[in-house]
C-alpha cells in the first residue's frame, strides 16, 4: 500500500511538473547545446541585442523553491541569435549578429539604449541597480521584459519595478500606440506561448491566461519599459524554425520585437 | 611767414592755376637753356679747372640752376585763380546749435567760444566783401538773425540734409562758400556719398571751424553695437559691443544686456587702453517671442564726465514662428532617436522625420497631416520649399533622383534654407556623394574611397572658430565653453570628410587616437542659403553617458538646427536700414517678394502694417523698384519716440504670399550724448572733399581774406604774377651766395 501510495504521489508531482516550464520533456535537447561564434561576430554595429544579467529572486519557503527556477539566461543565446538574423533580414538596421551581456552594475549599461530581460519574474534589483535602471531609463534606454506568467511572477517583477519608478503606473498599451504600428499594424494580438506549454496543447502558464501587452510612460508620453507579461516571445524565436511550432506565433513574436526595437530607435 | 615769402596765401597756391603769360613755347625754354648752360660748362671749364679741379662741376650746376631760374621769370609765371566777386556773392555761415555745443571744455562751452569769435568784427568783415547768411542746425537748418539766438538746445545734428539744402539754395542763389561752425557730432552716422558728390558738382568750397576738445579726459561711451534684428524664442543670441575709453585703462566695469528691468546677461570686463576701440561680445537669451527693447550698457565708472553715453537700446523681435525642418534618414540609428528627442524639447522648431526602416517602408513622425510625404521624398518645389531646413543622414546619394538632386540644390541656393548632412556608414563619401551632384552643396572636399564611417571612440575639441559661435556655444564664459568640450563623453563612431572647402568654417574637430583631427562640424554659406556637415552618428552618447540634468546633447542639437533655420527667409523679407532711428523718424522699408515658386514676384501688392507708440497705426503700401525684381520699398515718417512693430504682406491676386515682420525704435534726444568730443577728422574730410579748409576758431582772421578764392557762386578770374615774389628774389641770391661760399672754401676766388 505504502509503495503504491509512494508511486501514485510521485506520478502526480511528476505530472505537475510536466505542466511547469521547469520540466524539460524531451525536445531537441541538441538545439540548446553551446552554440558556434559566428564569423562577424566582433562586427562594430549600430544596434545589438543586449541581454540584462539580473540577481536571482530569493525568497523564503515556497519562494526559495521558486528561485531556483527562471533565470537571465533563459533561451540564451539561441533566441538572441536567432533573433537577430530576423532583424538583419527584416529591417534596415545595422545588428551585430551576436548579442550583448549587460548588467546593471558598472556604466556599460548606457552604451545599449535597448536591453531584454527575460524571466523577470524572477529578478530582484538591490536599490543601486534600481537606481540605475530609473536613469538609464530617463536618459533614453529602453527595457523590453518578456516571459513571465500569472500573479506570483507579477508580484516578483512589479517589486522590483516599482522601486525603479514608484511614481509611475504600469498601464496597458492601447492598440492605437505607435509601438503597434511603427512598422507592422500589431491591432490583433495574439498569446505567443513557450514552446513546453505548447507541446502540452496550451498557450499559457500558471495563471496566466491572459497575454497582456504594458507599458510605463515618460513625462513625454514615450515608452520606457515595454513589457510583454503572460507570453514567451523569447521561446518563439528561439524555436521559429522547429516544424513543430507554428509560425503564426514566431512570425508574431518577430513582428513585435522588431517594433519595439525600431519604436525604441525612433522614440 | 608764407605769405610774406610768396606774396599770397597758400589758398592761393593750392586753388590756383600756374600759367606762363609770355606765350613763348616751351621748346624754346629748353632749348636756350641748353645752349646757356653748355656756354657757362665751358666757360668755367676753361677758366676754373686748374683751380677747382673736379670741383668745377658744383659750381657749374649752381650757375645754372641760377641761370633757369631767371629764364623762368622770363617766361612770365604768373597764378589764375577764381574769386568771388565783391558783393555780388552769398556766404553761408551755418553754425552748430544742438546741445554738444554746450558741453564745458575748458571752462567756457562751445556755444561761448563760437560766440565769442564770431561776435560782430568777424561778421562785419566779411559783409565788407559779402552778403551773408546766417543758420542754425539743430535738427533741421533755419535760418539766423543773430549768433546771440543760438542756445544750444537741438537735440540732434544732421550735417547731409542741412549740406543738402544749402547745395539746393544754390541753386537759385549765388552762394559762394559756406562756414560750417560745429564740433562734428553728426549723429546721423556721418556725411553719405550722395551729399558730398552733390556739394562738389556745385563746386561749393565747405570751411569748417571745429570747436570743443578732440579728447574727453574722462569718460567711456558704447560707439556701436550690433545685434540680431530678429531671432527664435529662447535662442542664445550675441551681441557685440564696441566701446573707447580715456582715463580707465586697466578698469573693471560691467557689460550687461537688459530688457527693461530685467538682466538677460551681464559680465565684467577689463578696460582697454585710452583711446583704443574694442570689441566685447556677450551672450543672452531672445527669451519669448514678441517685439523687445534691450539695452545694452557698460556700467557708469567713478569719476566718468559724461554717463549717458555708457548704454545704447535696441530692438529685438523675437518671432513667433516654428520653422519646419525635414530630416531623412537611411536606417534606424540611436543619433536619430536622440536628435527627435532633443528637437522636442524645443517649442521653436518643428521637426518632420522619414526613416527609412525597411528597404521600402518608410516612418513618418512629425507630419502635419497623414498624406503629407506618404510618396516619399518630396518630388515637388512645392512640397520640399514647405520646409526651412533639411537634414540627409546616412542615406545613399543614389536614393534621390536626379530632379530630387536638383530641388535639394535649389533649396538651398534659391529657397535660402539650410541643409545638414550627417555622418552615416550611408552617407557622405561610403554613400557614394563624392560622385554626386550633391557633393557640391557640402562644405568638404569628400575623400574619394569608402569605409571613412569607423565605429570608434573620438572625443571633440573646439576649433578657433568653434569658440566664437553660438552654434557650439554650451557655456556663456569662453574658457568655461572649451573646457565642456573637451570634457564631453566620446563619440560613438566618426567620418573621415576630408577637408574643408574654401570659405568653409570648422567649428568643431573630432580627436582620434592615432589619426589626430578631423573635422566634425562644418558650415558655409550657399547661394541664398547654407549648409553644414556633422560628421558623426554618435552623439547620442552625450545624451546616455551624461548626468540626466545635463542637457549638452539638447543644446547643441537645438542650436545647431536653428542656426539650420533662422535665417531661412518666407517669401517676403521685410527690412529697413537702421534698427534705431535717432532724432529723425524718416525711414526706408524695403521688402523682397517671391512668388510660390521663390522667384522673385514683380507684381504683387504689398503693404506694410505699423503699430507705433501710443496706439499709432499706419498702412503703408510698398511700391515695386525698377531696378530690381521683386523688391518693393516705401518712405515713411515714425512721427512719434518709442518702438514700433512693421508687419509687411505681399498679396497676388486673392492669394497671399506671404508676410513678414520687424521691429525699430526712434530715440529722441540720445544721440547728442554720444560721440561728444570733437570730430575733427569729419570736419577735416568735409572741407577737403569740397575744396574748402578746416579751421580752428583762433584762426577765423584769415579765414576772412581766403573765403574769396572760391569757383562757387558769381566769380572772376584774376592772374597774379609770381615773378616779383620775395622768395624769388630770395632764391637767386641763395643760389648765388652759395657758389660765391664754395669757391671760398676751396680757395678759387
Amino acid at each position: 500500500m505504502f509503495i503504491l501510495t509512494a508511486v501514485v504521489l510521485v506520478s502526480l508531482v511528476g505530472l505537475g511538473l510536466g505542466f511547469q516550464r521547469g520540466g524539460r520533456p524531451s525536445f531537441r535537447e541538441d538545439d540548446e547545446g553551446p552554440l558556434a561564434l559566428p564569423p562577424d561576430a566582433n562586427e562594430k554595429t549600430e544596434w545589438a541585442f543586449a541581454r540584462l544579467r539580473y540577481p536571482q529572486f530569493r525568497g523564503e519557503g515556497l519562494g526559495r523553491w521558486w528561485a531556483s527556477r527562471g533565470h537571465w539566461t533563459v533561451d540564451y543565446p539561441k533566441a538572441d541569435r536567432t533573433f537577430v538574423q530576423g532583424v538583419r533580414r527584416l529591417t534596415r538596421i545595422h545588428a551585430r549578429s551576436v548579442e550583448q551581456v549587460v548588467d546593471l552594475d558598472s556604466d556599460e549599461i548606457y552604451n545599449w539604449p535597448w536591453i531584454y530581460a527575460v524571466e523577470v519574474g524572477h529578478w530582484q534589483l538591490t536599490d543601486a541597480q534600481c537606481k540605475k535602471l530609473r536613469d538609464y531609463l530617463l536618459r533614453g534606454g529602453f527595457l523590453m521584459t518578456d516571459d513571465f506568467h500569472g500573479t506570483f511572477e507579477w508580484e516578483v517583477f512589479t517589486a522590483s519595478m516599482s522601486r525603479v519608478f514608484p511614481d509611475r503606473p504600469i498601464v496597458d498599451i492601447e492598440d492605437s500606440d505607435s509601438i503597434f504600428h511603427v512598422l507592422y499594424d500589431l491591432d490583433k494580438r495574439v498569446q505567443v506561448p513557450g514552446i513546453y506549454p505548447l507541446l502540452r496543447g496550451m498557450t499559457y502558464e500558471y495563471d496566466g491566461v491572459e497575454p497582456r501587452w504594458r507599458g510605463i510612460y515618460d513625462d513625454k508620453g514615450r515608452i520606457m519599459v515595454a513589457i510583454c507579461h503572460n507570453m514567451d516571445l523569447g521561446d518563439a524565436w528561439e524555436w521559429a524554425d522547429h516544424p513543430d511550432y507554428p509560425e503564426r506565433y514566431a512570425s508574431l513574436a518577430y513582428r513585435i520585437g522588431i517594433n519595439y526595437i525600431i519604436y525604441a530607435m525612433t522614440h | 611767414m608764407f605769405e610774406l615769402l610768396c606774396k599770397y596765401p597758400l589758398i592761393v597756391f593750392t586753388k590756383g592755376k600756374i600759367v606762363f603769360l609770355s606765350g613763348w613755347p616751351w621748346w624754346l625754354f629748353a632749348l636756350t637753356l641748353a645752349v646757356c648752360c653748355g656756354v657757362l660748362g665751358f666757360l668755367v671749364l676753361r677758366k676754373a679747372s686748374s683751380s677747382l679741379g673736379r670741383r668745377w662741376v658744383p659750381v657749374w650746376l649752381l650757375q645754372c640752376a641760377a641761370l633757369g631760374l631767371i629764364l623762368l621769370l622770363l617766361w612770365q609765371p604768373a597764378l589764375s585763380i577764381s574769386t568771388l566777386k565783391p558783393q555780388q556773392n552769398v556766404v553761408a555761415l551755418v553754425f552748430d546749435d544742438s546741445r554738444s555745443m554746450a558741453i564745458r571744455d575748458e571752462g567756457r562751452s562751445r556755444l561761448e567760444v563760437l560766440k565769442s569769435v564770431t561776435s560782430d568784427p568777424f561778421i562785419n568783415d566779411l559783409k565788407a566783401k559779402f552778403q551773408v547768411r546766417l543758420y542754425r542746425l539743430a535738427g533741421g537748418l533755419e535760418p539766423l538773425e543773430s549768433t546771440s539766438a543760438l542756445d544750444a538746445q537741438g537735440s540732434a545734428t544732421r550735417l547731409a540734409p542741412a549740406l543738402r539744402q544749402i547745395v539746393a539754395e544754390s541753386a537759385s542763389l549765388p552762394v559762394g562758400a559756406v562756414v560750417l561752425f560745429s564740433d562734428g557730432a553728426d549723429t546721423s552716422g556721418g556725411i553719405d556719398a550722395r551729399t558730398m558728390a552733390e556739394i562738389r558738382s556745385r563746386r561749393l568750397p565747405v570751411h569748417t571751424v571745429g570747436f570743443g576738445s578732440e579728447t574727453m579726459p574722462r569718460d567711456v561711451e558704447i560707439t556701436h553695437v550690433e545685434i540680431p534684428r530678429r531671432a527664435l524664442p529662447d535662442s542664445h543670441l550675441q551681441a557685440l559691443v564696441k566701446y573707447r575709453q580715456r582715463g580707465f585703462s586697466g578698469a573693471k566695469t560691467k557689460l550687461s544686456v537688459k530688457e527693461g528691468e530685467k538682466l538677460l546677461a551681464s559680465r565684467e570686463i577689463v578696460l582697454a587702453k585710452d583711446g583704443v576701440e574694442r570689441i566685447e561680445p556677450i551672450i543672452f537669451q531672445s527669451g519669448n517671442s514678441g517685439v523687445k527693447n534691450l539695452q545694452v550698457s557698460l556700467e557708469v565708472v567713478s569719476g566718468e564726465e559724461n554717463q549717458a553715453n555708457n548704454a545704447v537700446s535696441r530692438a529685438l523681435s523675437v518671432e513667433n514662428r516654428r520653422p519646419r525642418i525635414l530630416y531623412l534618414e537611411g536606417e534606424p540609428k540611436w543619433e536619430f532617436k536622440f536628435i527627435r528627442r532633443a528637437v522636442e524639447e524645443d517649442a521653436s522648431l518643428h521637426l518632420t522625420t522619414m526613416l527609412r526602416t525597411t528597404q521600402n517602408k518608410i516612418y513618418r513622425q512629425g507630419i502635419n497631416h497623414p498624406k503629407e510625404l506618404e510618396e516619399g521624398f518630396p518630388a515637388k518645389l512645392e512640397e520640399l520649399f514647405t520646409f526651412q531646413g533639411l537634414v540627409i543622414g546616412g542615406v545613399e546619394a543614389a536614393y534621390f533622383t536626379p530632379a530630387q538632386v536638383e530641388l535639394i540644390r535649389q533649396f538651398a541656393d534659391r529657397r535660402g534654407g539650410g541643409i545638414l548632412f550627417l555622418g552615416g556608414r550611408g552617407g557622405l563619401s561610403d554613400g557614394g556623394f563624392t560622385k554626386s551632384p550633391l557633393a557640391d552643396l557640402l562644405p568638404v572636399m569628400l575623400p574619394d574611397r569608402k569605409q571613412t564611417f569607423v565605429r570608434d571612440p573620438a572625443t571633440v575639441e573646439l576649433t578657433p572658430a568653434g569658440r566664437e559661435s553660438l552654434v557650439a556655444r554650451l557655456e556663456e564664459d569662453t574658457q568655461k565653453n572649451i573646457e565642456r568640450w573637451r570634457k564631453l563623453p566620446h563619440l560613438a563612431n566618426y567620418q573621415d570628410v576630408g577637408t574643408p572647402k574654401p570659405g568653409a568654417t570648422v567649428l568643431v574637430d573630432a580627436v582620434v587616437p592615432g589619426r589626430g583631427r578631423l573635422p566634425l562640424l562644418v558650415t558655409e554659406n550657399y547661394g541664398a542659403g547654407r549648409t553644414a556637415v556633422m560628421a558623426t552618428a554618435g552623439t547620442w552618447r552625450w545624451q546616455m553617458q551624461q548626468p540626466l540634468e545635463d542637457k549638452t546633447h539638447e543644446m547643441f542639437w537645438q542650436q545647431l538646427l536653428r542656426w539650420l533655420v533662422a535665417d531661412t527667409p518666407g517669401r517676403v523679407s521685410a527690412t529697413t536700414p537702421e534698427p534705431v532711428l535717432l532724432d529723425d523718424g524718416a525711414l526706408k522699408i524695403t521688402a523682397r517678394v517671391k512668388d510660390m515658386s521663390y522667384l522673385p514676384s514683380g507684381d504683387a501688392a504689398v503693404e506694410a502694417r505699423i503699430v507705433g507708440p501710443e496706439g499709432l497705426s499706419a498702412v503703408v503700401d510698398l511700391h515695386p523698384d525698377p531696378a530690381e525684381a521683386g523688391s518693393y520699398a516705401a518712405e515713411w515718417t515714425a512721427p512719434r519716440p518709442g518702438g514700433y512693430a512693421v508687419e509687411v504682406i505681399a498679396r497676388r491676386g486673392e492669394q497671399e504670399l506671404g508676410r513678414d515682420a520687424f521691429a525699430f525704435r526712434r530715440e529722441d534726444g540720445v544721440a547728442e550724448s554720444f560721440r561728444q568730443e570733437q570730430n575733427r577728422e569729419l570736419l577735416e574730410k568735409l572741407a577737403e572733399q569740397t575744396g574748402g579748409r578746416y579751421w580752428r576758431p583762433s584762426e577765423l582772421d584769415r579765414l576772412t581774406r581766403e573765403i574769396e578764392y572760391s569757383e562757387a557762386g558769381l566769380t572772376v578770374r584774376e592772374t597774379k604774377d609770381l615773378w616779383n615774389m620775395p622768395v624769388v628774389f630770395l632764391a637767386l641770391l641763395g643760389l648765388r651766395a652759395a657758389e660765391w661760399l664754395l669757391r671760398r672754401k676751396w680757395g678759387a676766388v
